[in-house]
């Protein structure tokens, strides 16, 4: 049956967004520290990083599907989220006159990283309410857990 | 079904509880990717198949052409029960929420998810009632 496999399932895809969500929550504290960071050992300001997000697909799940009979692509891609990569920003970097400074270029341009304060707290916004959200959706689980466990009692 | 079974209504029920947790899986998934870029969501129609199990009557509404073989082609025919079978499926829908691509309302989602799980609940506790009923059946007491 399709419904075997999904009820612990529904909170494992939840905790994979809760975990996706909170690393990006880590990089977006990692570029707010980093707001005027001009060292860096690449060398060079720090860059703003971003986390990818992908569709986590169970490719378990897939096979047992196809063996089953059933479409392989609905159930196997129920899987939840997964962070792909932390790429860096490639926007410029901003540049601040300061020729006084030890990090200053040679025409005494100072380069700071692409960091935006506003920016950033935006998108802990949307990945806190995210992580809020996916909380919910294990809540609801955990209910309807307890209603089923019901019938055992009756 | 194989084995005991307590008729159809508790048969229904399980059928429902079943759809109504993939449905879960489903919003779950859905609410997971909530940033992932171009996500298309999933859904589960499992109301209909539970619908599908019982035979579906002939529309009053259209002319019916009656049949006394089974071999004969019935025009608005009444449509036998269909074994209870549901999967997720993607919806491919064209409007897209976002400008970037993904077509999660989260709104909806979560509007969905507090509807699925009542729905749930409401269920197991149907089941829940109609066992309490056997069991005083077997039991012989009110």
């Amino acid at each position: 049956m399709p419904g075997d496999a999904t009820f612990y399932s529904s909170i494992e895809i939840s905790a994979s967004a809760l975990s996706a969500e909170r690393l990006a929550m880590d990089v977006i504290a990692n570029n707010i520290a980093n707001v005027n960071t001009t060292r860096t050992p690449d060398g060079g300001a720090f860059k703003r990083q971003l986390v990818v997000f992908a569709q986590k697909t169970d490719d378990d799940a897939k096979a047992q599907a196809s063996q089953m009979g059933q479409d392989p692509n609905a159930v196997g891609n129920l899987a939840g989220v997964k962070t792909v990569q932390i790429i860096d920003d490639p926007s410029p970097d901003r540049l601040a006159y300061d020729p006084g400074n030890p990090d200053a270029d040679t025409q005494g341009y100072v380069h700071y990283p692409n960091v935006q304060i506003v920016k950033e707290m935006v998108d802990m916004m949307v990945a806190q309410r995210a992580y809020e959200a996916n909380v919910s959706a294990i809540k609801e689980s955990r209910a309807m857990g307890n209603a089923v466990l019901g019938v055992l009692k009756a | 079904m194989a084995g005991l079974s307590f008729g159809t209504t508790s048969e229904l029920l399980k059928d429902a509880l079943n759809g109504a947790s993939l449905g879960h899986a489903a919003i779950a998934n859905n609410i997971a990717n909530v940033n992932t870029p171009g996500y298309q969501r999933f859904d589960v129609v499992y109301k209909q198949a539970l619908a599908a199990t019982e035979p579906t009557p002939p529309d009053p509404n259209e002319l019916t052409l009656a049949t006394d073989n089974p071999r004969q082609i019935a025009i608005n025919g009444e449509i036998p029960a269909q074994p209870f079978s549901v999967s997720a499926s993607r919806v491919d829908n064209p409007i897209k929420m976002r400008p970037d691509g993904s077509n999660v309302d989260v709104d909806q989602e979560m509007a969905e998810l507090t509807q699925n799980s009542a729905y749930q609940q409401t269920m197991a506790q149907f089941l829940t009632t109609q066992y309490t009923r056997i069991r005083s059946a077997i039991e012989e007491r009110a």
